[in-house]
């Protein structure tokens, strides 16, 4: 009996352990829970949708936690990660438009362009283009039309899918683009080659330059028609938009100029239907979403697409110094982004723009003075005008103006215990004398001197003179008298140079601005004008600190600088304080609602990708260059009309085109939207010594570079991945 | 057994006409010493002492001859003669003190170990005010290198035996407690999983090294294996409590150097504009004196020992109340743990049932106070009238609300954080182990496990605190259950075959392990309450199935041979590269047994080892690395179209065809010993090999889908001297004298980091620093240790000092650019060394541990962040403290690149000193009671200039400082 039962013990727990071991091999093939396999995910047709977000959103986000966690790429700082950072930062930063003041990694090297094969920054950059493609890839090898066959969806969602297929081929081109546009020989990944350790094959500038076009030209039938897809998805217009960008740069890509097909794509684009907003600055707010100019956006929201690159830094970076970061809608800056002298002296006059010199009050209320009653105001010495010696040595110095045959006497004192007239308008005073009086209507400058009782009453008319003026200091530009403002004003185009204000046409009465305080001196200083532009000029005499002020009534409302604390010049590139920050960017919408994240983040503000005011000087510069099928009447009236909405009237209005002129103004309407480095390379502007900004090259007054930086090198780390690639010349 | 046969033994009739009693003591520390057996020569009369060392016995006459054994002591025979008391003292047997090893799926004698394994037993273990078990041998083994993480309560180690295998898989040993290989990775809410283990409830440490004795675990052996067991009752003994209580003082060893508030003073006023001269403060405030304090700590231990008729227990609680210095941070354990050996059916069946668990309260200060504390003006009050919380902030002028560029001030960062956890861990097992009645030479052994643990925490600060207030308050909690299993099953045979003078001894079995992990994490948006910043959750697990096998031959009992096989799939990997197989060869030949030497009275002990096997590594963090996979994004990362927005799904990138890491390692050794062992030791020798690293690399742009991927490529070879020495100068039964001391020697060279070979690839950088954002101190490139640090070569005018931005054109093209940077030194060590030492004069006792480094460097982070003006040149509403560096390199701008910052952080410090005085018995001799007094980190000899130069990885940012630590420990038993 005991023997059986170790005999039993003992087959059970050999058998036991036979059939333990046997049945937990089948164990080791785990799969997820929470993810899905792609042997799954494309049964359900509710998944396609969500996977076309995905190639929209990596422009946007980092990963798919925001603002960060579950990065798309590595070997980099995820918020640095964001496509669209790169982006900006790899168009920006080597130009006159952008200096960033932080020193992280070789950042720095982007405006010194002094890069190297091994920078971080451009690697992401490079690393994030070949994920976008990698991802498009993925997905049109996943819905090909035979697939979607075999997967028994019905017709409508096949319908949709092939929509959404056309747009990550756009998407893809797009990537493509900027891939050809800064890399040039680059690898060459398409929906044919599986996911694996292969080796890509290189591609020429020329042959991506083909491919893309064909792309663009494959999905144009396939694509929404304008305007008529979801807010945020690319449709017709996009392609259009990203074929003109090709053609405009075919020259710069291909040695092959193809001017007259970017006339055509643009035209396109003009015809579809876009508008331009009504005010420039609601481009770049929170409601950019409502815009009918922005043809293709990468959307943003401060809840629900939240990333430390993408506009959270475009937005927080340029804040800094005296900024207020509350008027931006957000709960701080981060002290990185300004503007080089080059692009604030693209703009006629800067300073926000109304006013230049403002009225200086002075020290009017300490000065002793005297009264003027007289029939101008009802002989009442209480409430008459006065007379002021600011040297408090009893001569007393004033400007009144009078009607024809106005009498009046002085007072010492608000009342009439003590007053002086003139017996015989001598010019000597007599106290309780008679009463003065001008026969002619004017502007009267009034000298009483009451130690010796002298006075003179002398007619004054104003005028403006000056280096600045149209005569130059040959005569005056005659100023008006406003009594209702009771000051002599004047709206005169200047140059840049200096004025002078003048009476009668003589240098014997004239003020100046010494020391530039808005107090105006007797032979004073000549007063600097910095910036060529229509002014509004005022005079004002009717106080006893004789002040003036200069205004723009009319300016280019997209000078968005802050000035305040901020020096032009950069003497260090990592000092905020030097250059001009700029206001663009803001997390607040166009009626001063801030964003909806609550932190103060993450903005609600949408990228502007691509929108009509660039077609609108794309179409300009493409017919300029020679291209048929445009007018340059019509280029002119488009580029004006971009001016029209920035001066806000016709005053800004150009009569000719160049395309030095379209350069500049391009500068002034996308500075800071990621185009510089692209349209300074069609210019010749890059690298070359022609055209220079402050630490270009990495010195202060700037320097050219090696042409060979037109191009970024290929990552060396993509060059010992794949044997393929060769890196581009010069690296 | 041997207790169980003298318990058999008691039961046979007596009829001796002689009485003798005695008291059998111990030499070490002349305590009584209970269960010693007593048996009188060619008998089988005999008995155990009792709990005061007591024995009687009749004997046949005067010829009559007692023979005391006991495990671990020198057996002694004593000739009863007329006497009738006889008292007799045990000398410890060196050779025998750690007799079994356990190895892995069974024991084996210290003299037949063909491979480099190290066993430590509690006796040898650091005392002090320790929470997690690894520092109870910090120092003690050769080869094992144990760098804590810091001071804060409860901070984990981290360990590395021979150095690391890996790049970038883990390079952490795998750690088997009570047979059960526990998740050594993280457990939300603990700084350290480990910490959840009572350091009290451990019995001794086994340390496999090398490849021969690691193999037969496999694919997580590479990085070496510690297995560790847990204290237990033994058959025979009586009821015994012990009480163990430390009380412990820990205070701040110095503090990281910053200008003091005059100083400070003094540069701003001859540096700064306008602006920032009017920002001083009139205060005098020493920060981190502001932020840490002096810590009470203790330490309460209970164990019940004791065993009825077949059932052997141990119970213990205890309760750990830790203090760090840093206010605020604090660590509560309370643990119990059940140990249970019962033996049935004739000891045919052993069983082996062990329960543990601890429940962990933590509550955490940030640590982002000390790095305040550093940069953080000192000419500012700690408290001013305000509405964030009545802290001195920075604010930003413009809209009166904390600068977002500023530090936090430190005192408001630890106080107004509410940081909790609780955390529960249990990991028990049963094993039955069944020695078949009709053959048994064969055993069966079934062992089947859990590891359970469970964290919650909460992290709250309020809106107004400067902290958070930017986001408006802090209100997050995570939740984190793991569910580990184990089943091994294996069968062993071993019989001694007479006819050829040979043993042989076979195992072969098979192992399961499944991994259960899910995390929530919640992140409530406090000011809009409808919204959350983050509502995650995520569930993952990985199975381990493996066949493995192990032969042990030994012929004539000196020639030993060992084989060992480990087939383990794994589900991380895909069905075709599922299975790995992982053999090991190892033979040792015990000189000493050779007729040569057997009589000699010099060498008292030799033995030369060779081994050689194949280790593997599977832990890459990663369940799936192999699937192609779509993942969901949280509800912060979708994207808008229309109207609506959509969380998307993204593919993954993947490798298809991951695979094993795999490590060969070869292995020399001898152990020998001198004049009956007074000197003992061993030196080995090694080399690693890793070949198919899983290593992050970038991926042919556009082959995949992310740009960086975990894959097969690289090599990594680790070489090095191990030397162990023991000295027993002095071994009398009232002064005992050992000393132990030993020397590593380790370099590692990696050999080959891409798919496709190219000597100009420049590496992979790593090394993460604060300062900047994304930049990097070290990289790892072919044909240099791992981690090397890259910076550029200082240039220094006449008078020596740095020229600030000024740098060595490495490659001469004229300009200075990132292609200048070199290769300069190491983080780790090339050499290390341990030594203790322990003196035992009648009741006083006396040690201390000594623990060096040789050649590790150190990036100095907190000078080259903070030792520039630019925190006052350049700062806008807000002034930042210095380090001295600034002083003496005169750097305006933050050069973070330069080898100015890399320094010698060699080490030599005295780790641990003790000082004991043994009360012996008190109340009629039932009680015991020992007090101990114990100092840790006394002292360290260095030439780095920052606080602390035993920082892994050797990036010194604002290291949780290592207090010195006095403590003092009562023990009774009763």
């Amino acid at each position: 009996m005991k023997s059986l039962f170790h005999k039993v013990c003992t087959i059970g727990v050999l058998a036991g352990g036979m059939f333990v071991a046997s049945s937990c091999i089948g164990a080791l093939d785990r799969v997820p829970f929470i993810e899905v396999t792609s042997a799954t995910v494309y049964a359900d047709a509710n998944n396609y949708k969500l996977i076309l977000a995905k190639l929209y959103a990596g422009l946007a986000v980092s990963g798919q936690q925001g603002p960060a966690g579950r990065p798309d790429i590595s070997g980099i700082d995820e918020g640095f990660s964001t496509y669209l950072r790169q982006y900006w930062k790899a168009q920006e930063l080597p130009t006159d438009e952008a200096v960033i003041g932080w020193n992280d990694g070789s950042l720095p090297d982007y405006h010194d362009m002094d890069w190297t094969s091994s920078n971080e920054f451009i690697t992401a950059m490079y690393n994030r283009i070949y994920y976008q493609i990698g991802l498009c890839n993925e997905y049109i090898r996943e819905t090909t039309d035979e697939k979607l066959a075999e997967r028994g969806f019905d017709a409508a969602v096949v319908e949709n899918i092939k929509l959404y297929r056309a747009e990550a081929r756009f998407l893809r081109a797009l990537s493509y683009w900027h891939a050809l546009d800064m890399f040039g020989n680059v690898p060459f990944v398409t929906e044919l080659d599986a996911v694996g350790s292969f080796l890509p094959e290189r591609t020429t500038r020329g042959e991506l330059f083909a491919y893309i076009e064909s792309e663009l030209k494959a999905i144009e039938a396939e694509l929404a028609a304008p305007r008529s897809n979801e807010y945020g998805r690319a449709d017709k217009a996009a392609a259009w938009m990203l074929l003109a960008k090709l053609y405009l740069n075919a020259e710069v890509y291909t040695g092959q100029a193809k001017y007259t097909e970017a006339v055509t794509e643009c035209k396109k684009v003009i015809d579809a239907g876009f508008t331009l907003d009504a005010e420039y600055r609601t481009l770049f707010l929170t409601d950019n979403d409502q815009s009918d100019e922005i043809i293709f956006p990468v959307t943003f929201d401060g809840n629900r697409t939240k990333t430390w690159g993408g506009m959270t830094f475009l937005v927080h970076a340029p804040v800094g110094g005296s900024m207020n970061p509350a008027e931006f809608g957000i709960n701080g800056g981060w002290s990185g982004l300004r503007t080089t002298k080059n692009l604030v002296n693209k703009f006629p006059a800067v300073g926000g723009g109304t006013q230049l010199v403002s009225p200086n009050e002075g020290n009017t209320a300490n000065y002793t003075k005297i009264y003027v009653p007289g029939a101008h105001q009802g002989w009442d010495p209480a409430t008459a005008p006065t007379l002021t010696s600011a040297a408090g040595d009893r001569t007393f110095e004033g400007y009144l103006w009078f009607e024809a045959g106005t009498e009046f006497k002085f007072t010492d004192g608000p009342a009439w215990d003590v007053n002086y007239g003139d017996n015989g308008a001598d010019g000597t005073l007599e106290p309780g004398g008679a009463n003065l009086k001008v026969t002619d209507a004017g502007f009267y400058k009034l000298n009483v001197n009451l130690n010796d009782l002298l006075v003179t009453v002398e007619k004054t008319s104003w005028g403006l003179i000056g280096s600045a003026t149209a005569d130059q200091w040959n005569s005056d530009q005659d100023m008006t008298y406003d009594a209702a403002e009771q000051a002599w004003v004047i709206t005169a185009p200047l140059t840049v140079g200096e004025i002078k204000f003048r009476s009668n046409d003589a240098w014997s009465l004239n003020y100046g601005d010494g020391g530039a305080d808005g107090i105006l001196e007797r032979d004073g200083a000549n007063i600097a004008i910095p910036n060529a532009g229509t002014y509004l000029i005022k005079l004002y005499l009717d106080k006893p600190d004789y002040t003036y002020s200069i205004e723009i009534p009319s300016f280019d409302t997209r000078a968005m600088f802050y000035t305040q604390g901020q020096n032009l010049e950069i003497a260090d590139i990592f000092a905020f304080t030097d250059g001009y920050a700029i206001t663009k960017y803001r997390n607040v919408s166009s009626t001063g609602v801030v964003g909806s994240d609550s932190e103060g983040n993450f903005p609600d503000t949408d990228f502007p990708m691509f929108r009509l005011g660039d077609v609108y000087l794309m179409y300009a510069e493409a017919v300029l260059r020679g291209g048929a099928g445009g007018s340059l009447a019509d280029a002119l009236g488009y580029v004006n009309q971009l001016r029209r909405r920035a001066y806000g009237d016709n005053s800004g209005d150009l009569t000719e085109l160049t395309l030095d002129i379209v350069l500049d103004e391009r500068s002034r309407e996308l500075y800071w939207e990621a185009h510089r480095r692209t349209d300074l390379i069609r210019f010749g502007k890059f690298t070359s010594d022609s055209y220079l900004w402050p630490w270009k090259g990495g010195i202060a007054p700037g320097r050219g570079v090696e042409a060979f930086r037109s191009l970024f090198p290929i990552p060396a780390s993509d060059l010992v991945a794949n044997p393929n690639l060769q890196q581009n010349p010069g690296y | 057994m041997m207790f169980l046969s003298m318990l058999m033994l008691l039961s046979v009739a007596m009829h001796a006409q002689i009485t003798v009693r005695g008291t059998v003591r111990s030499t070490e520390d002349g305590t009584e010493m209970q269960g010693v057996s007593v048996l009188v020569k060619g008998t089988t009369t005999g008995v155990f002492t009792d709990q005061n060392g007591a024995y009687t016995l009749r004997v046949a006459d005067g010829n009559a001859v007692l023979v005391f054994k006991y495990y671990g002591y020198m057996t002694r025979e004593v000739t009863v003669g007329d006497q009738t008391t006889v008292d007799v003292s045990l000398e410890l047997d060196v050779q025998t003190t750690s007799e079994v090893v356990l190895i892995g799926y069974g024991t084996q004698k210290k003299k037949d170990l063909t491979g480099a394994v190290v066993a430590i037993t509690s006796k040898d273990f650091i005392q002090g005010n320790l929470n997690t078990p690894e520092q109870l041998i910090a120092g003690k083994v050769a080869g094992v290198q144990i760098t804590s993480n810091g001071g804060a309560p409860g901070a984990g180690s981290r360990i590395r035996i021979r150095g690391g295998a890996s790049l970038n898989a883990s390079n952490d040993p795998l750690i088997v407690i009570d047979g059960v290989p526990v998740d050594n990775n993280g457990i939300s809410g603990a700084a350290n999983p480990l910490s959840l283990i009572n350091p009290n409830d451990i019995e001794s440490f086994n340390i496999l090294k090398d490849a021969s004795a690691t193999a037969i675990y496999g694919s997580r052996a590479s990085n070496g294996v510690i297995i560790i067991t847990t204290k237990k009752g033994r058959t025979g003994d009586k009821l015994a409590v012990n009480y163990n209580a430390v009380f412990s003082l820990a205070q701040r060893t110095g503090q990281i150097e910053v200008l003091s508030a005059d100083e400070f003073r003094e540069v701003v006023n001859e540096r700064g504009n306008a602006a920032q001269k009017a920002l001083l403060g009139n205060a005098n405030t020493n920060w981190q004196d502001v932020i840490f304090r002096d810590a009470f700590s203790m330490d309460h231990n209970v164990s019940l020992t004791g065993a009825t008729k077949t059932m052997p227990y141990r119970l213990s609680v205890g309760y750990l109340n830790q203090n760090g210095i840093l206010k605020t941070s604090n660590m509560q354990r309370t643990s119990a743990a059940l140990g249970l050996t019962p033996s049935f059916f004739d000891d045919h069946l052993r069983v082996d049932i062990n329960l543990k668990g601890a429940y962990l309260n933590n509550f955490f200060a940030d640590q982002g106070a000390i790095g305040s504390a550093v940069a953080f003006d000192p000419t500012q009050p700690v408290n001013v009238q305000n509405e964030f919380g009545g802290y001195f902030e920075w604010l930003d002028p413009s809209t009166g609300d904390p600068n977002q560029l500023a530090p936090r001030n430190p005192l408001g960062l630890l106080e107004s954080r509410r940081d909790v956890s609780n955390v529960l861990r249990s990991i028990g097992n049963a094993q039955l182990d069944y020695r078949f009645h009709f053959l048994p030479d064969l055993r069966a052994n079934l062992n089947v496990g859990y590891d359970i643990s469970s964290g919650q925490g909460t992290r709250d600060i309020p809106a107004n605190a400067a902290a958070a207030f930017a986001r408006g308050g802090v209100d997050a909690e995570y939740d984190q259950s793991k569910i580990n299993k184990t089943l091994d099953f294996y069968l062993n045979y071993a019989r001694d075959i007479a006819a050829i003078d040979s043993r042989v001894d076979v195992m072969a079995g098979y192992s399961y392990q499944d991994f259960i992990r899910e995390n929530t994490d919640i992140d409530l948006n406090l000011s809009t309450p409808a919204d959350t910043f983050t509502n995650s959750y995520y569930k993952t697990q990985n199975t381990l199935v493996s066949f493995y096998g192990r032969l042990n031959y030994t012929f004539k009992g000196r020639y030993l041979l060992t084989f060992t096989l480990r087939q383990d799939g794994s589900s991380r990997f895909s069905p075709e590269n599922r299975w790995g197989l992982f053999p090991s060869a190892a033979f040792a030949w015990r000189v000493v047994d050779e007729a040569f030497l057997r009589n000699s009275s010099v060498v008292s002990d030799l033995k030369v080892r060779l081994g050689y096997g194949v280790t593997g590594q599977q832990d890459v963090f990663s369940d799936y690395p192999y699937l192609p996979r779509y993942t969901p994004s949280e509800n912060n990362a979708q994207y808008q179209f229309g109207n609506n927005f959509y969380q998307t799904l993204r593919p993954e990138g993947y490798d298809a065809n991951i695979k094993w890491e795999q490590t060969e390692t070869y292995n020399i050794g001898v152990d020998f010993g001198f004049a009956q062992n007074r000197i003992t030791g061993s030196v080995d020798y090694y080399t690693r090999n890793t070949k198919d690293l899983l290593s992050v690399i970038p991926v042919p742009a556009g082959s995949n889908l992310t740009n960086q991927i975990l894959t097969n490529v690289g090599n990594i070879e680790n070489e090095g001297v191990e030397v162990t020495l023991n000295f027993v100068p002095v071994q009398r039964e009232k002064l005992n004298f050992t000393f132990g001391a030993n020397f590593t020697y380790n370099q590692n060279t990696i050999t080959n980091l891409t798919k496709v070979a190219d000597p100009t690839f420049p590496g992979i950088l790593v090394g993460g620093i604060s300062g900047g954002v994304g930049n990097t101190i070290q990289i790892h490139t072919v044909g240099f240790p791992t981690a090397a640090f890259f910076v550029y070569r200082q240039v220094y005018d006449e008078t020596g000092m740095p020229v600030e931005g000024l740098y060595v054109d490495e490659n001469g093209d004229g300009r200075i650019t990132p292609d200048d940077r070199y290769r300069y030194k190491s983080p780790e060590p090339n050499y290390f060394v341990g030594a203790s030492a322990q003196l035992i004069a009648g009741n006083f006792s006396a040690g201390f541990v000594l623990r060096g480094s040789i050649g590790n460097y150190m990036y100095n982070n907190i000078n080259s962040n903070q030792g520039v003006y630019r925190n006052v040149t350049n700062a806008s509403n807000f002034l930042a403290n210095m380090t001295p560096s600034v002083l003496e390199s005169g750097f305006s701008n933050n050069q973070f690149f330069s080898d100015y910052y890399i320094e010698n952080a060699s080490f030599l410090r005295l780790d641990n000193v003790t000082l004991g005085y043994n009360l012996g018995a008190l109340l009629n001799g039932k009680l015991r009671a020992q007090v101990t007094a114990i100092g840790q980190n006394m002292l360290t000899i260095t030439k780095y200039t920052g606080l602390d130069p035993e920082i892994a990885g050797g990036i010194d940012n604002n290291l949780y400082p290592r207090p010195r630590t006095l403590s003092l420990g009562i023990n009774l038993t009763y």
